[in-house]
């Protein structure tokens, strides 16, 4: 697809409408200890828009790569190839410990999965968000301190709690602490991993209500990555499905959820708590080492799964307005 | 079902459990009442902290050293499980009564192979029972595994931990927990931390064997629609109390206490819209609190009044769709499936 690009050499001219993040086969292969000249593929040739202000969802089961993509995405890790365009500027270009004093550090951020170990245990609530502020703002003295109570406030933080160490604090408000800390340095793409799965249901829906009304406050894009579908469907314009590190299908939220095409995506669904009949797969997650490069990686649990899936790699195509799938049956799922 | 008219394998009755601790006594269950019938999948279901762990540990004789039995009994078959000795104890759990934690990867013992475990469970209730499996030890442990669904059980039996998947991992649990055919079993969260297409397969596996082998299962969970799912009966906790019990279909269609009621509200489905959740206000109370009200959800409840927070409110036991509060919502809210519907 994006053959012909070498990663840093293209002049991006980013259209009036370009996307906020373009990705462009995304690769990122770790060596195997102990067998040289084996790989696994954790993210295989992956490509996606996000547009400023969307928020796009990541699902897929554990290990098929969404973390390792959005940790690409936020240059923690450096890709094995591909682009990563933010606003103009191909950041896979650059090697992620630059990247740390890089302009456009500030203008990604991400939330972690578990807000309680993310947070420096002898840090005060303050001291977590202003440390950001401090790296990639240079604030200091009381602009520092301005810009703390007003982005706590935005996220609902009582100021009282500020002087507070994580432990000090609820689930709750220990999820407040990390996403008033990446939006602290005024972001405009926002990496949500799992963001409240480490909360109760009787605190999520404030902690989701509160991620909404942000976004359109500020305008913001998010990737939200999670394995909780119904959060997924409540917070998303589009969603993305990763299997074995490839995409598999991407769409309006709307539309997978209500007819996934997919055959994986359609197990994921039927799987979601409180609905009707599941299909049920059958057959072992083949190995992300070394796979087979021409062989649809589901197919040794597809319940559709024939010869030519083994032969042939199905690509995505269009199954819908802006709704694609990478399967052979597409046409009759 | 018949199981209702049965004398039940499981009666906790008033049970009441605190923990000593330097920053004061938690007062952690009070006057818990419990039923569990054979054949029957009952889910637990709370806010984490709600005391549905420590229950659990308690009824097992694996409390904390902390933990003191403040009252009540729970006879399971006639034995009172909080007054039995630790030979007992030991004797019973694994054999009639098993349970399955959390995170298999931790509770498995890393440097042991898979099948090697359940071998240890099967040679200390058979030589309780002054049996000697001797060869045949290995054997049967395979079929306990090729029970659970696992593929090429001979060479899984062989595995460590670390090489098999979480949701692997988790099967290995409950054969293991399975292994001697319990008369009842105990699952905390068996599938937190696994993938849905995973977490359906395991809570599948556990339902099918629960159900085939009469087990009385108690099902311990904070997802209300995964618990909604598989259990035929649900039991609501909140701060140490058992708030509500009902069967499932009767919960769900009309739930009677508040915090029933508001935790359904936050739980989002397949349907729900973002401005439509709403959040339990407030937080579980400090259980180390002298001053805690008598109804304990009193402080986060707007029907609450002087009453709630004078005198606790009691689980009617009685009934199938028991609810432990002085202002319960409206029975027939929404008609029950099953039911007539007038007008």
């Amino acid at each position: 697809m994006a053959d012909g690009y070498k990663p840093g050499t293209a002049t991006v001219r980013p259209a009036p409408t370009a996307p906020l993040l373009q990705v462009e086969s995304l690769h990122k292969r770790y060596p195997v200890s102990g067998r040289r000249g084996s790989f696994l593929h954790a993210v295989d040739d992956v490509s996606l828009t996000i547009a400023a202000g969307e928020s796009v969802g990541l699902v897929g089961e554990s290990g098929c790569g969404k973390s390792t993509l959005s940790r690409l995405l936020a240059r923690l890790h450096d890709a094995s190839g591909g682009r990563i365009v933010f606003d103009g500027t191909d950041l896979a270009a650059l090697p992620a410990q630059g990247f740390a004093r890089h302009p456009q550090r500030a203008a990604i951020q991400m939330v972690f999965q578990d807000a309680g170990d993310s947070l420096n245990p002898r840090f005060t609530a303050r001291e977590a968000i202003a440390e950001p502020l401090q790296l990639l703002a240079g604030l200091t003295g009381v602009a520092l301190q301005q810009r703390v109570d007003e982005v706590a406030t935005e996220v609902g933080l009582p100021l009282a709690l500020l002087s507070r160490y994580g432990h000090q604090l609820s689930g709750g408000q220990k999820a407040r602490v990390g996403i008033a800390r990446a939006l602290a340095v005024r972001p405009r793409l926002l990496i949500l991993d799992e963001p409240t799965a480490a909360l109760d249901v009787s605190v999520q829906a404030v902690v989701l209500q509160l991620l909404a009304r942000l976004r359109a406050e500020h305008g913001l894009a998010y990737l939200f990555v999670s394995h909780d579908l119904n959060v997924v469907r409540l917070l998303t314009d589009r969603v993305l499905v990763m299997y074995l590190g490839r995409l598999v299908e991407a769409g309006p939220s709307e539309a997978v959820f209500r007819q996934p095409r997919h055959p994986y995506t359609q197990a994921l669904v039927s799987a979601i708590p409180g609905q009707g009949p599941r299909i049920r797969l059958q057959g072992e997650v083949s190995s992300p080492i070394d796979p087979p490069a021409h062989a649809c990686r589901f197919a040794s649990r597809c319940p559709r799964a024939e010869d030519r899936c083994q032969r042939e790699m199905p690509l995505l195509q269009a199954v819908g307005p802006a709704h694609q799938a990478a399967c052979h049956f597409v046409a009759s799922c | 079902m018949t199981a209702t008219v049965q004398p039940p394998l499981l009666d906790v009755r008033d049970f009441g459990l605190e923990f000593r601790t330097r920053s004061g006594t938690v007062r952690a269950l009070e006057a818990v009442n419990l039923r569990l019938h054979k054949g029957e999948i009952v889910g637990l279901v709370g806010e984490s902290g709600s005391g549905k762990s420590v229950l659990s540990y308690a009824l097992l004789g694996i409390s904390d050293r902390a933990a003191r039995v403040t009252g009540g009994q729970a006879l399971f078959g006639g034995l009172d499980l909080l007054q039995a000795d630790e030979a007992t104890l030991a004797d019973l759990r694994g054999r009639e009564v098993s349970m399955i934690f959390q995170s298999p990867r931790t509770a498995l013992n890393p440097i042991r192979t898979v099948g090697a475990q359940i071998e240890d469970v099967l040679r200390r209730h058979a030589a309780a029972r002054g049996q000697a499996l001797g060869e045949r030890l290995q054997q049967v442990a395979v079929q306990a595994l090729r029970e659970v669904a696992i593929a090429d059980p001979e060479r899984r039996a062989r595995a460590y931990p670390f090489e098999l998947s979480g949701g692997m991992c988790q099967r290995v649990m409950i054969a293991l927990a399975l292994a001697c055919r319990p008369l009842m079993l105990i699952a905390d969260e068996p599938t937190t931390g696994l993938d849905v297409t995973t977490q359906a397969a395991v809570m599948d596996l556990l339902t099918t064997l629960a159900r085939e082998r009469q087990m009385a299962t108690l099902f311990i969970t904070h997802d209300l629609a995964l618990a909604a799912d598989h259990c035929d009966r649900l039991v609501v906790m909140h701060a140490g109390h058992v708030v509500e019990t009902a069967p499932t279909a009767r919960l769900f269609a009309a739930p009677r206490h508040p915090y029933t009621a508001q935790l359904m509200g936050s739980t989002p489905s397949a349907t729900t819209r973002l401005a439509e959740l709403r959040s339990v206000p407030g937080n579980l109370p400090d259980l180390r609190r002298s001053d805690l009200p008598a109804c304990r959800f009193a402080e986060r409840c707007e029907r609450a009044d002087e009453r709630c927070r004078r005198e606790r409110p009691p689980l009617d036991t009685l009934h199938e769709h028991a609810v432990a509060c002085w202002h319960p919502l409206v029975a027939s809210a929404k008609p029950t499936p099953g039911e007539a519907v007038h007008g």
